[in-house]
């Protein structure tokens, strides 16, 4: 049975969707925590000197690179399949 | 433009008696960044003027009326400037009207301040007795009894009982606690009083007079106080609104005059000399020199070595200066660097509008900007609004290209433009010279796909180009073979890295698809190196040995232009890392994979503005659905989840593509040539505002 749906093309199509979905809320998660610490450290600078919130925004918004990644996989994915 | 402006090092000297008048020329060219000097056996650093100490005290008041007024002169536009002969010749005189008026004032409000609240506290102290309800002449201490009054957390009366049972009480409620009269024989006060003070007990003294009569003689007294207090505050007001530009004059000039009288500071005086050090811009240096040298000073050009760090003075025009702050966010260049300012001018606001894209949005933040421009007037506020303006601007240009207006109006799935767009008819109508389509659908799956492949190339020039300017800034201050070394190796790896994800995307058929699936036959169908293998080579992306079987099918010849442009770079990498770092510099190759990571990075441009497209479009699609579907037509519930949905996202299309733009800047681009760590040409003088040059 499991033979037949590897075959079956709307099966690959439905892992693929379920990949590019994973791999987009995965790495938002992931993001999310590293970005949790950052905007912790950040918001108390900001609150010692508001000359901080340029910078401190900013640093919030590094890790964010993990969520594109997840989003180029889940594009190629579509692409490739969908 | 990409390089800051030139200096020239120079030397001032001359008597110690001309300190002063150089004091007096240096701050109006306003021209030398003088060097903090260091001290040696003959030279000593000099001592300020004695004026230095009167005029700083001066000042000091000045400022404290400053701040109490509230006067910030970056918000006051001159009408008339102040000529200085003028302004030292009422400085005395103004500056005992200012002590008398509001000095003494501000004194006199002070105290009556205190005194409000010391009627406060008295009036708060009263109420509770009137609660009790004993006339006040009563509660007070007798010949042979003593009486307590004051407020008491809970009722004492048993622990009392205790001592003695032959005592009068009245306890009445008051807010939380508890209102207490207490009258008992003088010989119990003390042990009473300890009782009392274990149930937090706290006194209160007890008026003269009757309770209402003190409490209206209070508010009488209260009242005028007030009175006096806001005839003050307008006596005040009134002089700040006839006098507030002479006062920011007074300010400017005590601040110019300290300035002045503390230059000896940055000079290095023998008993009769003083030398000066500092940089002036080329550009000035003639002028410069023609000014000073008239006054008997010896002004001597020196020659700079290679470890001096002259200032940094930004060269740009006016457009450009306006992303010095963003720039200079980062950090400031070092002299001998490029000033990437103007890279940053072109590619931010650019990249704001691809993510952005949207008519509506754009026009928004166009004419927020034109408004907030007029309301805050500091350099600063101006300067990003004027960003926010040329932002504001290319959004909307790319809105048209993308057919964007609040949101998009053909969406895959959804035949009809008006069930995307409450204007979808007017929109197609506006596209007509298109056959009613947008001239580029990046919500469309093949829009996507050119878009992601476009945001890719501007990624790999941007690092190309990124790479390209750290290679001349280390030519510059190394010389050829180091640059080559720290820089070059980097370029022919990063080099490689593309042709791979070409090879990558060439194998998928990105190139040679028709339109849908690629981009129809812009590359020829046979680029294998084995060429029987076309048919295979779509199923092995990546050609790596062993993985899959029949790797060789996938051996594009964009694979074997990175082989060796890898290979050329791992060589010359483990030239430059091992002498440093031993063998284990070997492991620092990994840096090729976050610069494969960083181009992918440039996907951002995409990503941002596609979730920014769909958001628009979920608010634009509920509210037409909640406003025109039969048996639903509830229209101002969708009048709000639009206003409610387009206000959240507009304040995210702000800020999410103004920092992600400001990233890629930051991160991927600045990264590669940028080391900053100048420090800034600030000139001895200052440009004048309140006060006119012309007056001196």
């Amino acid at each position: 049975m499991v033979e037949a749906l590897i075959g079956d093309e709307a099966f690959i199509k439905g892992c693929a969707a379920i990949g590019a979905g994973l791999a987009v809320g995965l790495t938002g998660i992931g993001a999310g925590f590293a970005e949790s610490g950052i905007g912790a450290a950040a918001v108390g600078a900001i609150a010692e000197d508001r000359g901080f919130l340029g910078i401190g925004l900013l640093f919030t918004v590094i890790p964010e690179t993990i969520v594109i990644f997840g989003l180029v996989i889940s594009f190629i994915l579509m692409f490739a399949f969908g | 433009m990409l390089k800051p402006e030139k200096m020239v090092k120079i030397a001032i000297i001359g008597s110690k008696e001309q300190l002063a008048a150089t004091s007096e020329i240096l701050y109006k060219l306003n021209m030398l960044h003088i060097e903090n000097p260091v001290e040696d056996e003959h030279f000593k650093i000099g001592v300020p003027f004695e004026k230095a100490g009167h005029i700083s005290r001066t000042l000091l008041q000045i400022r404290s009326y400053i701040s109490y007024l509230k006067l910030d002169p970056s918000r006051i536009s001159v009408k008339k400037k102040f000529r200085k002969a003028d302004i030292e010749e009422k400085l005395s005189a103004k500056l005992s009207e200012y002590q008398e008026q509001i000095g003494a004032k501000l004194e006199e409000i002070r105290r009556i301040n205190e005194t409000l609240k010391s009627i406060e506290t008295e009036i708060s102290n009263l109420e509770p007795l009137k609660i009790i309800g004993v006339p006040t002449k009563l509660l007070k201490d007798y010949k042979s009894i003593r009486c307590f009054v004051g407020l008491i957390k809970k009722d004492p009366t048993e622990e009392l009982k205790k001592i003695t049972s032959d005592f009068d009480l009245i306890i009445k409620e008051y807010e939380d606690l508890f209102v207490i009269a207490v009258f008992v024989k003088a010989e119990y006060g003390e042990e009473f009083f300890k009782v009392l003070q274990e149930y937090a007990f706290k006194e209160l003294s007890v008026p003269d007079m009757e309770i209402d009569s003190r409490i209206a003689e209070i508010e009488k007294t209260k009242d005028e106080l007030i009175t006096k207090k806001g005839k003050l505050e307008a006596d005040i007001e009134e002089l700040k609104v006839k006098e507030s530009e002479l006062i920011l004059a007074i300010e400017e000039h005590l601040s110019m005059e300290v300035e002045k009288a503390e230059l000896p500071l940055k000079a290095l005086t023998s008993k009769h000399t003083f030398v000066l050090v500092g940089y002036v811009p080329e550009k000035e240096i003639d002028r410069f020199k023609k000014e000073v040298g008239s006054r008997n000073l010896i002004v001597e050009q020196l020659d700079m070595d290679e470890h001096e760090i002259p200032p940094t003075k930004l060269k740009n025009p006016n457009f450009i200066k306006n992303f010095e702050i963003l720039s200079k966010t980062y950090a400031v260049p070092k002299y001998k660097e490029i000033d990437p300012t103007f890279i940053m001018a072109i590619f931010f606001p650019i990249f704001f509008g691809l993510m952005l894209g949207d008519i509506g949005y754009g026009l928004l933040i166009v004419v927020l900007s034109l408004y907030l421009k007029r309301i805050f007037k500091t350099d600063g506020w101006q300067k990003l609004l004027n960003i926010g303006l040329a932002s504001g601007i290319v959004s909307i240009i790319f809105g048209f290209i993308y057919g964007e207006f609040f949101g998009p109006f053909i969406v895959p799935g959804i035949k009809n433009p008006n069930e995307a767009h409450f204007f979808g008819d007017l929109l197609v109508g506006l596209y007509d010279f298109n056959h009613g389509h947008p001239l580029f659908d990046r919500v469309e799956e093949f829009g996507v796909k050119v878009l992601l492949f476009i945001v890719l190339i501007i990624g790999m020039i941007k690092m190309l180009w990124g790479f390209s300017m750290g290679f001349y800034n280390v030519y510059i201050e190394h010389g050829i073979k180091e640059a080559i070394l720290e820089k070059g190796c980097w370029i022919s790896g990063i080099l490689g890295l593309f042709c791979i994800i070409f090879g990558f995307s060439y194998n998928l058929g990105i190139f040679t698809s028709p339109p849908h699936d690629g981009f129809g036959k812009i590359l020829p169908e046979n680029l294998y190196v084995f060429e029987n293998t076309v048919k295979e080579a779509r199923a092995v992306p990546l050609p790596i040995p062993g993985l899959v079987n029949g790797w060789e099918a996938g051996l594009n010849y964009f694979y074997l232009v990175a082989l060796p442009l890898i290979v050329i770079w791992f060589l010359i990498f483990l030239k430059a890392e091992i002498p440093k770092m031993g063998v284990f510099g070997v492991i620092m190759a990994v840096e090729l994979l976050t610069w494969l990571g960083q181009t992918i990075s440039y996907a951002r441009l995409l990503a941002i503005g596609l979730s920014s497209v769909y958001i628009a479009f979920v608010i634009n699609y509920l509210s037409i659905k909640v406003a025109l579907e039969p048996g639903m037509a509830i229209f101002p519930l969708a009048i709000i989840v639009m206003l409610l949905g387009h206000g959240v996202n507009f304040l995210l299309g702000i800020l999410d593509p103004g920092l992600q733009s400001l990233r890629l800047h930051y991160v991927e681009f600045f990264t590669k040539f940028f080391e900053g760590g100048g420090k800034e040409y600030t000139p001895f003088g200052r440009v004048r505002k309140f006060i006119d040059e012309g007056g001196e």
